[in-house]
């Protein structure tokens, strides 16, 4: 089984205050921390865990700057063999069909059985890349799985999470695209000895121009998404709580959804 | 020593924990704390690990997780043995295979990405600075003590009362200090711990060629913890000094002046990592003495025989399943026989567990948790 995992280094918005830089169209990253993408996390796993059971390879891509070396390093260490970075300042980066143009022309002309990613990237959201790459790649795509089954025809099966915890089963040919949920196993850590033996592993950097990818295909000119600004949502109401007991509190409510005219 | 970087690649598990000079007299079994609580049983894991072959199985019982490095077994010891290193061992195979518990393994991913266990980012580890006037250190100019913070000081809100106390306190009688500027990175004390020699030890490196730059005699941690892991670090210029060495040094030479009273019960808990690792029992008990109005009391436990909390060995990321009473809680019962309404310590583990056992009992009307710095901030 030959595997490509596709990661992002995202930053941890969670421990500081997120802040819009003076661009107005990025954040103020200065303070936060950097690691790999979570759900990407667990796909890095999915993908060591079926090359442990059913052997074959595991090559990881991101498209980044040279800090999310450390973190491709981290994925190597735990069963990557080799990996690619792809870097290049033309690329329009919101622009997730520009993404998964690039993430799709590193893998196209390679022999592959599995491409996995993570089934959304906890900075933008978009929940795209994963999609919009099997469609450039020409093959099928299951999305926010759960669960796989290698079943050794060509085939795997994989469990989609639903809403309502609804498990959807599905079978699928291979080559395909899956994007992973978080939740599908618990990830390793990357001990630090084998962080400095994957050292030795290779990792190459490419640009457009060894991808054999035009710019005027995947830049700002090209794109469909546009970004025009970001900025912090101003809080403009409180929560207020009605104290009392139960037959005052009724009244305070229906007397406040009166007055403002919400009734 | 294990944790120092030497060659052990080539030495097998025995070797490299002299596990043959074992007497199974079971003195560390019979002293462990945690065993009162838990199916800990060194002795029986040194005997067992003899056996090579079991090395994998005996590293994922989960008791190899209930050890909280107090040392009592190192200290019990007649032949001068360390079972609790042998725990670290066997932890540092599973941490090797990479399945350690998620709580374990982001601990460990944080320190080598971020350089604290906390999850917490670099830029952020000098918030606590924000509004005090705190001297950073400079190369350049020679420093009589440089001081190191401690990640769970400078990150948790709990506890970072005891560096910003420290900087006032330095401030007001004129100590020459420095504090280290963002380069700090932790220690590594817990990641030892939790099996990550490789990491400790490249902790170590980086830590070692950062003091190394600075012209200082002394290096103080706020954190035994801190101080624990820079003894075992190899080419440090300056000694290392835990705090309460440097104020006890300073009030009995009349720089600082504790002429404010404090009319507080206090009894003083005895960190493992302060006490029994490295022999610091006078220094903390002298500076609370010499406060006017502290009514000074003893745990029958003390000293050596001081009770552990729990808080150290990596304990603070590896939860132990067992729902028998926590040490700490046991530690907080003592201290309300003795109608003590503080119960001061000198190590933000224990603040952070002891402070737990006193909620959990619901003693927080009678009784407070505080770091001697703590203590002292509230007399400036």
């Amino acid at each position: 089984m030959k595997t490509f995992v596709c990661i992002k280094q995202v930053p941890d918005t969670s421990e500081a205050e997120v802040k819009v830089d003076s661009s107005g169209k990025a954040v103020d990253a200065s303070r936060f921390s950097f690691d790999i993408n979570d759900a990407d996390n667990y796909a890095v796993e999915a993908a060591v865990q079926i090359k442990e059971a059913h052997e074959g390879t595991v090559t990881v891509v991101s498209m980044g700057p040279q800090s999310s070396d450390v973190m491709i390093r981290m994925a190597m260490a735990k069963g990557g063999d080799d990996a690619m970075r792809i870097e290049d300042s033309r690329i329009n980066a919101v622009d997730p069909l520009s993404v998964a143009k690039v993430l799709a022309a590193s893998i196209k002309d390679k022999e592959f059985d599995l491409v996995l990613t993570g089934c959304m990237a906890s900075d933008d959201g978009h929940m795209s890349v994963g999609v919009a790459m099997a469609e450039e790649l020409g093959v099928p795509h299951v999305s926010m799985v759960k669960d796989i089954e290698v079943l050794g025809d060509g085939k795997i099966k994989a469990s989609r999470e639903l809403e309502g915890g609804l498990m959807e089963v599905v079978e699928v040919t291979l080559p395909a695209v899956i994007t992973i949920q978080t939740g599908i196993n618990e990830p390793r850590y990357a001990p630090i000895r084998g962080i400095r033996q994957a050292q030795k592993k290779e990792l190459s950097v490419l640009s457009l121009d060894d991808l054999g990818v035009p710019a005027d295909q995947v830049d700002e000119s090209a794109s469909q998404i546009i970004l025009n600004k970001l900025y912090v949502p101003e809080v403009v109401s409180a929560a207020e709580f009605i104290e009392g007991e139960p037959e005052e509190k009724a009244e305070k409510l229906a007397s406040i959804l009166i007055k403002g005219g919400h009734v | 020593m294990w944790g120092m970087k030497m060659s052990v690649e080539n030495m097998t598990f025995t070797e490299q924990f002299d596990l043959l000079g074992c007497i199974q007299c079971g003195r560390c079994t019979a002293g462990c704390p945690v065993t009162v609580r838990t199916n800990l049983n060194p002795r029986r894991i040194v005997n067992d690990c003899y056996n090579e072959e079991l090395l994998d199985e005996l590293s994922r019982l989960p008791e190899v997780w209930d050890c909280s490095a107090c040392h009592t077994c190192a200290v019990r010891c007649p032949k001068g043995l360390k079972p609790v290193e042998v725990l670290f061992g066997l932890r540092n195979l599973l941490v090797e295979s990479g399945k350690v518990e998620p709580t374990v393994r982001d601990a460990l991913e944080s320190t080598f990405l971020e350089g604290n266990p906390w999850g917490k980012a670099r830029a952020t580890r000098y918030d606590w600075m924000e509004g005090l006037d705190v001297k950073i250190a400079d190369p350049e100019q020679e420093v009589e003590n440089l001081f190191f913070v401690c990640c769970t000081i400078a990150y948790d809100p709990r506890v970072q009362m005891v560096a910003q106390n420290m900087v006032k306190l330095l401030n007001k009688y004129e100590v020459d200090y420095a504090f280290l500027g963002e380069e700090e990175s932790c220690c590594a004390s817990e990641i030892l711990a939790l099996g990550e020699k490789e990491l400790f030890e490249e902790a170590a490196e980086g830590n070692v060629e950062l003091f190394n730059e600075f012209k200082t005699k002394r290096i103080v941690t706020l954190s035994p913890h801190c101080l624990t892991a820079f003894k075992k670090y190899e080419g440090l210029n300056a000694e290392v000094i835990h705090y309460t060495q440097l104020l006890a040094e300073l009030v009995e030479d009349g720089t600082i002046d504790l002429s404010t009273e404090l009319n507080e019960k206090i009894v003083y808990h005895d960190p493992c990592f302060l006490g029994k690792q490295n022999d610091i029992f006078d220094e903390p008990r002298a500076i609370l003495k010499s406060v006017p109005g502290v009514e000074f009391q003893e745990f029958n436990r003390s000293r050596e025989r001081s009770l552990c909390c729990e808080g150290g060995g990596g304990k603070m990321w590896a939860e132990t399943e067992s729902k028998a009473e926590r040490l700490a809680e046991t530690r907080i019962k003592n201290a309300k026989e003795l109608d003590a309404t503080v119960v001061a310590v000198a190590c933000p583990f224990c603040v952070l567990t002891l402070d737990d056992a006193v909620k959990a009992l619901g003693h927080e009307e009678e009784m407070r948790v505080a770091e001697i710095m703590e203590l002292l901030g509230e007399l400036l």
